[in-house]
């Protein structure tokens, strides 16, 4: 599917209409998104299993947990 | 305006205070040097969009009579100060067309613990679009100008706090911060801007952008004014889900401590290859400085920009359209028509993008944790790469998520760590430029004494902008 028909698509499923000139401005935008799930996918680091197969090495930050950790001296 | 009231209006607020205090100025006769000088000017800057004229008034004369009574608070007690006009205190636009009409009930915990400080809320500060839309020439509400050039954007998301503050209108103002809009508009405008450490004030009613970053905190003209608020507003508050049941420091403590052989990290990997050189001379400059002081500049291995995007946008964006999703279904055409796009855009963002931007978030925070435990003692960046922009009149699009878009300052966001900019100088077209200071969580004060003591021997707080 080409990205114009992804964002539209996307969109839909919330319910969100937006014009031709809207959809234009989200496609490089779209497309930097894309570039950037690749840049994160390459910071991740893994723990390796068995051949092929990796287990994350670190969970995330769902709250802060900086009360726990570091902190002043 | 005369010299007088000229030297008044850009006075410290520990200056002040001390004057109040004694009995020599009234915080009748400063409130209303405030309203005067906002009349003469604020037509030019935007920078307010409410004012509580007989309410503030009323609060000085009670803080008059309170004070002659021998009862002075503090430091705060009958300082003239704004509001940026996403916290709850009376009429809360958030900038948007969509809640022109909206009046809280009530004042939120951060103007409470303020103005039972003794602070007096003026009145309402300009703000982008709920803190993230640029505002136009177009738009609803128009944006607030730079006092250093008026036709220059007062940086955001808190413009009129910036404007505000460095045109010597209010003493402080309070702003609030997802990737950096404390430290953004404080740069534009050539003053303090101190994002504490996540969770360290109370953001309950405060219009969230994206819970998991969004920082509240002071904009002033001097770093121990700054510190000064934050002691005013800091504190647990069980309303606040991510607020922090930690002891609150003496933010000042460490103010006037030499700062020699202190280790400063500096991360040149996010700024070195994107940096504008109209920005990067006076930081260069203000490193030099600090080696003058005796601290030592130490290189931090760290992320690149491409990075700290990666992790920002995605999880600001896609908290953001869980905000905002129902409220532009129905109300869309009240947006700006950025912000409506930045909603869709959050939208597009898959749930595990986000959840690998809070993993690379975590492993982020942990290296920048070893660092301060064992290499450096705070860190120092350029607060933005590029030069403040002009005002805009037409929509500047999803242009901030765009690769040049060089915002410094989100790293601290997502790492929650305390940061403080303070300006370093003025770009070749005179308009300020400053740099900033991050630390370990819950230690504002050490990041306010390395930029304290930078703030003593360099000129730049004792500039203010003609109007």
């Amino acid at each position: 599917m080409a990205v114009k028909e992804t964002i539209v698509a996307r969109l839909a499923e919330w319910g969100l209409v937006l014009n031709e000139n809207e959809i234009e401005q989200l496609v490089p935008a779209y497309e930097n998104l894309l570039r950037w799930q690749s840049v994160l996918e390459s910071m991740m680091q893994s723990k390796k299993l068995v051949a092929g197969m990796t287990a994350p090495a670190n969970e995330p930050i769902l709250i802060h947990a900086i009360e726990r950790k570091g902190g002043a001296r | 305006m005369n010299a007088s009231a000229q030297k008044l209006a850009f006075a410290s607020i520990s200056t002040v205070a001390e004057s109040i205090r004694r009995k020599e100025l009234s915080p009748v006769e400063l409130v209303r040097a405030s309203l005067d000088r906002i009349e003469a000017l604020d037509s030019k800057l935007n920078s307010f969009y409410t004012l509580f004229r007989d309410d503030v008034l009323a609060a000085a004369r009670d803080a008059e009579a309170e004070i002659a009574r021998g009862h002075y608070r503090g430091p705060l007690h009958g300082i003239p100060i704004g509001i940026k006009d996403i916290y709850e205190c009376g009429p809360t636009t958030c900038g948007s067309k969509s809640l022109k009409d909206y009046v809280a009930a009530e004042d939120c915990m951060a103007v409470r613990k303020l103005k039972q400080a003794g602070a007096l809320i003026v009145g309402k500060n300009a703000t982008y679009e709920f803190a993230y839309g640029f505002p136009t020439t177009k738009s609803y509400f128009k944006p607030a100008r730079n006092p250093w050039n008026l036709a220059y954007d007062a940086g955001g998301s808190s413009s009129g706090s910036g404007s505000s503050v460095s045109a010597g209108l209010v003493y402080a103002s309070m702003g609030s911060c997802t990737g950096g809009s404390i430290r953004w508009p404080a740069q534009c405008c050539g003053i303090v801007g101190l994002k504490a450490t996540y969770g360290r004030v109370s953001r309950a009613g405060v219009y969230p952008l994206a819970w998991s970053l969004d920082h509240t905190g002071p904009l002033a003209r001097t770093v121990k004014d700054a510190t000064l608020m934050l002691q005013g507003c800091a504190g647990y508050d069980p309303a606040d889900p991510a607020s922090a049941n930690v002891p609150v420091q003496d933010f000042s403590a460490r103010l006037g401590q030499p700062i020699k052989a202190m280790r400063i990290g500096l991360m040149r990997s996010v700024y070195e290859d994107n940096c504008d050189p109209k920005i990067l001379g006076p930081f260069n400059t203000a490193l030099g400085e600090f080696e003058r002081l005796g601290a030592r500049i130490v290189d931090v291995p760290s992320i690149t920009l491409t990075q700290m995007q990666a992790i920002e946008w995605p999880a600001l964006f896609a908290e953001t359209a869980a905000i905002h999703i129902d409220n532009v279904r129905h109300h869309g055409a009240d947006y700006n028509p950025h912000a409506k796009l930045f909603v869709a855009y959050g939208l597009l963002i898959s749930g595990a993008c986000y959840l690998m931007a809070q993993r690379a978030r975590a492993q982020v925070r942990d290296q920048l944790l070893e660092a301060l435990a064992r290499e450096v003692d705070v860190l120092i960046l350029p607060t933005v790469g590029f030069p403040v922009s002009p005002v805009l009149d037409d929509s500047p699009g999803l242009s901030i998520v765009a690769e040049d878009f060089s915002v410094y300052t989100a790293i601290f966001n997502f790492t929650g760590f305390p940061a403080i900019q303070v300006p370093c100088g003025f770009d070749t077209d005179g308009l300020p430029v400053g740099l900033q200071i991050a630390g370990r969580p819950f230690d504002e004060a050490t990041i306010c004494q390395v930029a304290h003591a930078y703030e003593q021997v360099t000129p730049w707080h004792d500039k203010h902008p003609s109007l």
